[in-house]
């Protein structure tokens, strides 16, 4: 039973949460709230038996991320923030049955697929040396080429943050 | 308890499609640069939701690391865009899209 309630509430949380993101006229508010978001999920996560996601989750996007979004605002004026929604009605809607259409989408997906709706025996949570196990052997490629990527980025953000004037110009 | 109370695998791919459709809305509705990255991350969330939910009820880790991968290059996506964020207001003064129309160099 307390795990039906937890899951209703930390839903609720996370889904009005998304909305505050999405409809908050102040950037640095939309930030706040999607921290909260990050932390519903992660909530979630610990519910669904995966603690080490859940614990990366926290520590990645509502630590590192977050912080990162907070402090490009504090570098950049965000006082005025006029025309925060795009353009016309008639595009809105459009915009809004695109969504609507794409949501439909989904939940008949959802709702159609037979789930297998059987209650599992062994709900123990996932061990991480499982999950190093999986990802040292099977998806060792996968990880090494993370780390090139990894290696990669910050040398493009040095990079482009060098770069003075336009494409055309040294 | 009976079996129609539990939480199922739907209840949960549920509030991802949810979250999804929001990232969506964001990205589609907003103007504000950032605010656009932000919608972006809550769509990557809503996947990754989605991926722990499959591996939850398929006893599969698979997932699991797959949410790994997608966590480490959302946060190398998240920081190329702000860095161009910054790089555009610097040339523009501006984060609203809308004042972009003349990205020629």
């Amino acid at each position: 039973m307390a795990e039906i309630i937890l899951f209703y509430f930390l839903a609720a949380v996370t889904v009005l949460t998304a909305v505050g993101v999405v409809m908050n006229e102040n950037p640095l508010m939309s930030a706040l709230y999607l921290v909260l978001s990050m932390l519903g999920i992660a909530g979630l996560f610990f519910l669904l038996q995966a603690p080490f996601i859940g614990a990366v989750q926290i520590m990645v996007y509502a630590g590192a991320v977050m912080v990162l979004f907070v402090l490009v605002m504090m570098l950049i004026d965000i006082n005025k923030d006029e025309e925060k929604f795009s353009g016309g009605n008639i595009s809105a809607l459009f915009k809004g049955l695109t969504v609507g259409v794409f949501a439909g989408l989904l939940t008949s997906i959802i709702l159609r697929t037979p789930m297998s709706t059987k209650i599992l025996v062994a709900q123990q949570a996932t061990e991480v040396v499982d999950i190093a196990r999986l990802l040292f052997t099977k998806y060792v490629l996968a990880f090494e080429l993370l780390g090139i990527m990894l290696l990669v980025i910050p040398v493009g953000i040095v990079a482009l943050t060098r770069i003075r004037g336009g494409t055309h110009e040294r | 308890m009976s079996a129609s109370l539990m939480i199922g695998q739907e209840h949960y791919l549920i509030v991802s499609a949810i979250l999804f459709c929001l990232g969506l809305t964001g990205i589609l509705l907003r103007r504000n640069m950032i605010v656009m990255l932000m919608s972006i991350e809550l769509m990557l969330n809503a996947v990754n939701l989605s991926f722990v939910t499959f591996s939850y009820f398929q006893q599969n880790l698979e997932g699991q690391v797959i949410v790994l991968f997608v966590m480490a290059i959302a946060a190398a996506e998240a920081s190329i865009g702000l860095a161009l964020a910054v790089m555009l207001f610097k040339k523009f003064k501006e984060l609203n899209i809308s004042f972009f129309e003349h990205l020629r160099g």
